[in-house]
């Protein structure tokens, strides 16, 4: 089916690739096609945010991506491999909090490493570093019942980490947080992506986070979505905290809030946020 | 402006000392009541009867609880509920899973069991009692099937109720069926599960001794019915009063384990 696109399969060892990949969901209802037809590459070592109006499929195309929903139609593949169920080296931050509410936030960080098996001294280790990174030393005998939403959000985002995946899928992993949380953590994740080099698919409805975190924006469209533009983010790396402050960081924001403005009217109906 | 409300309140509950320490009032009433039955039975307002006083049935219970009639009736009532109960837990759990697994299963057989459930089971004794003779097998059978109906069906309600996420989460880390059910459903479960594994017990202990009451060889649910059927009613009054002991030293114990299960789950 990829070879469709037309590259060599060396070419596409280290990448994701959406192939023509849709969903369309029955329900007693009847059917809602979430997602009509996205194509596209995140290149090795690429991030990749996602923005689009509520509802468009943005979540959808994500649980394709980690292989806990089957496409209806098309396919996307990791290192040339089709996504045919989760991997283990894929990670994912969901939208809603998925903490354990019996776990500490220890246990909660290291639950992926321990459903992968690795031993108990490790796993600690590991998560310990982790949770460091996410500003929440101290908590670690904490249950999530005893965090604040921004927190076990935070607790979700140490336990996709520790896995040390080849692709990280989060899914408006910083919505519970502050503005400076917010801003710190996606500094720390720039840090750790700029040293590991992994895939990053990223979902935000923030613009300026969107700039800021990626080297290309995929627009999506209004439900049936579509990939509508891909925006690629030409800002040098490293990102100092003055990023936002760049005319051309300006520019890359005015314009994917145009495109973005399309789409939102399109859903909201015309007018909608003129207010 | 609530703020000043909840302070009134908790002036109010440190007022009343006495209802801070609600253990202090149980036993209070529990002392009274005794009290109460002991000057109704002594000055006739309960026929002898009806009940003797509770000095005098704590004179009979300390005569009857050292022989080795009580140790092996005990011995039996205990042995019979533990088995009941372990069948319930046993065969409750996979009931439970399984009508959560399989919705249509589910949706087919929850009828029959909520209708289980509701109905006096311990009518079927009397034709257990033709089928298998004398023994604690009929008792068992009918107190470990009303001991899974309520386990089966707190457990299926239990696994319906965890939120989608916790399942998305198990499928994206991988989870094999035996880490998805240990390391997620289960703990997810056990808070809610909890109750219903209460109730089994109270069944098992409620469906052996009311069996043993009607007809059994040994056990203290018989010596309180032969003692009754004997019109012997201190007797019967120390048995009951060792059913009363045994429910609630099983209820505290019950208690004191869900407390640390919520302690540790929630
Ligand atoms: N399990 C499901 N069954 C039926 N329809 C679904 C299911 N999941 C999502 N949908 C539908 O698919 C569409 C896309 O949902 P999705 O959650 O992917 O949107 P989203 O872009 O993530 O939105 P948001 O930005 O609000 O999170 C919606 O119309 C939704 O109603
Ligand atoms: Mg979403």
């Amino acid at each position: 089916m990829s070879d469709v696109l037309g590259t060599s399969t060396t070419e596409q060892n280290n990448n994701v690739v959406f192939d023509r990949i849709g969903m369309t969901f029955q329900t007693d209802a009847g059917a809602t096609q979430a997602v009509a037809n996205v194509s596209g590459t995140i290149p090795d070592g690429k991030f990749v945010s996602v923005i689009g109006p509520s509802g468009c499929g943005k979540s959808t195309l994500l649980d394709m991506v980690g292989g806990i929903l089957k496409p209806t139609q098309g396919s996307v593949s990791i290192d040339g491999e089709l996504v045919t169920g989760p991997r283990r080296d894929t990670a994912m931050v969901f939208q809603e909090d998925s903490t354990l509410h019996w776990r500490s936030v220890l246990d909660n960080v290291a639950f992926g490493l321990e459903i992968q098996g690795v031993s108990k001294v490790d796993r600690n280790d590991r998560a310990r570093r982790m949770i460091d990174l996410v500003g929440l030393r101290g908590f670690e005998d904490h249950r999530p019942g005893q965090l604040s939403g921004g927190m076990k959000q935070r607790v979700a985002i140490a336990r996709a980490l520790a896995v040390e995946p080849r692709v990280l899928l989060m899914d408006e992993p910083f919505g519970a947080l502050d503005q400076q949380t917010r801003q710190f953590i996606g500094r720390e994740l720039l840090r750790i992506w700029e040293r590991t080099q992994n895939r990053v698919l990223f979902i935000t409805h923030d613009i300026q986070e969107a700039v800021y975190l990626s080297d290309e924006v995929w627009v999506m469209s209004a439900r049936p979505s579509i990939v509508k533009e891909i925006v690629n983010i030409d800002l040098p790396r490293p990102r100092p905290e003055g990023t936002h402050a760049l005319p051309r960081f300006r520019e890359l924001e005015e314009h994917l809030w145009n495109l973005v403005k399309v789409e939102a009217e399109k859903t909201l109906g015309p007018g909608a946020l003129l207010a | 402006m609530s703020t000043p409300q909840i302070a009134v309140k908790t002036k109010h509950l440190g007022a009343g000392s006495v209802w801070r320490r609600p253990t202090f009032v149980q036993w209070f009433i529990i002392v009274a009541l005794l009290v109460v039955l002991e000057a109704a039975t002594r000055t006739g307002l309960i026929v002898p009867t009806l009940m003797v006083p509770p000095s005098e049935i704590l004179t009979r219970l300390a005569s009857i609880v050292p022989t080795s009639e009580f140790a092996e009736d005990a011995t039996r009532t205990l042995t019979t509920i533990l088995f009941a109960f372990a069948i319930g837990v046993a065969v409750g759990i996979p009931l439970g899973v399984f009508l959560w697994r399989i919705p249509a299963a589910g949706r087919i057989l929850e009828p029959f069991i909520v209708t289980g459930y509701a109905m006096p089971t311990l009518l079927f004794y009397p034709i257990l009692l033709a089928v298998m003779g004398l023994n604690a097998g009929p008792i068992i059978l009918i107190a470990a099937t009303m001991s899974l109906i309520p386990i089966a069906l707190t457990t299926m309600i239990a696994l319906n109720s965890i939120k989608p996420i916790l399942h998305k989460l198990a499928n994206s880390v991988n989870a094999s069926p035996a880490q998805y059910y240990l390391k997620v459903l289960f703990p997810a479960a056990t808070p809610l599960v909890f109750p219903g594994i209460r109730l089994g017990f109270i069944y098992a202990v409620i469906g052996t001794i009311a069996m043993e009451f009607i007809l059994a060889a040994q056990g203290i649910g018989f010596r309180a019915g032969l003692y009754y059927r004997e019109l012997n009613v201190s007797d019967m009054w120390a048995y009951i009063v060792v059913v009363v002991v045994v429910s609630v030293v099983v209820n505290g114990v019950l208690t004191w384990l869900e407390k640390r299960i919520r302690r540790d789950m929630l």
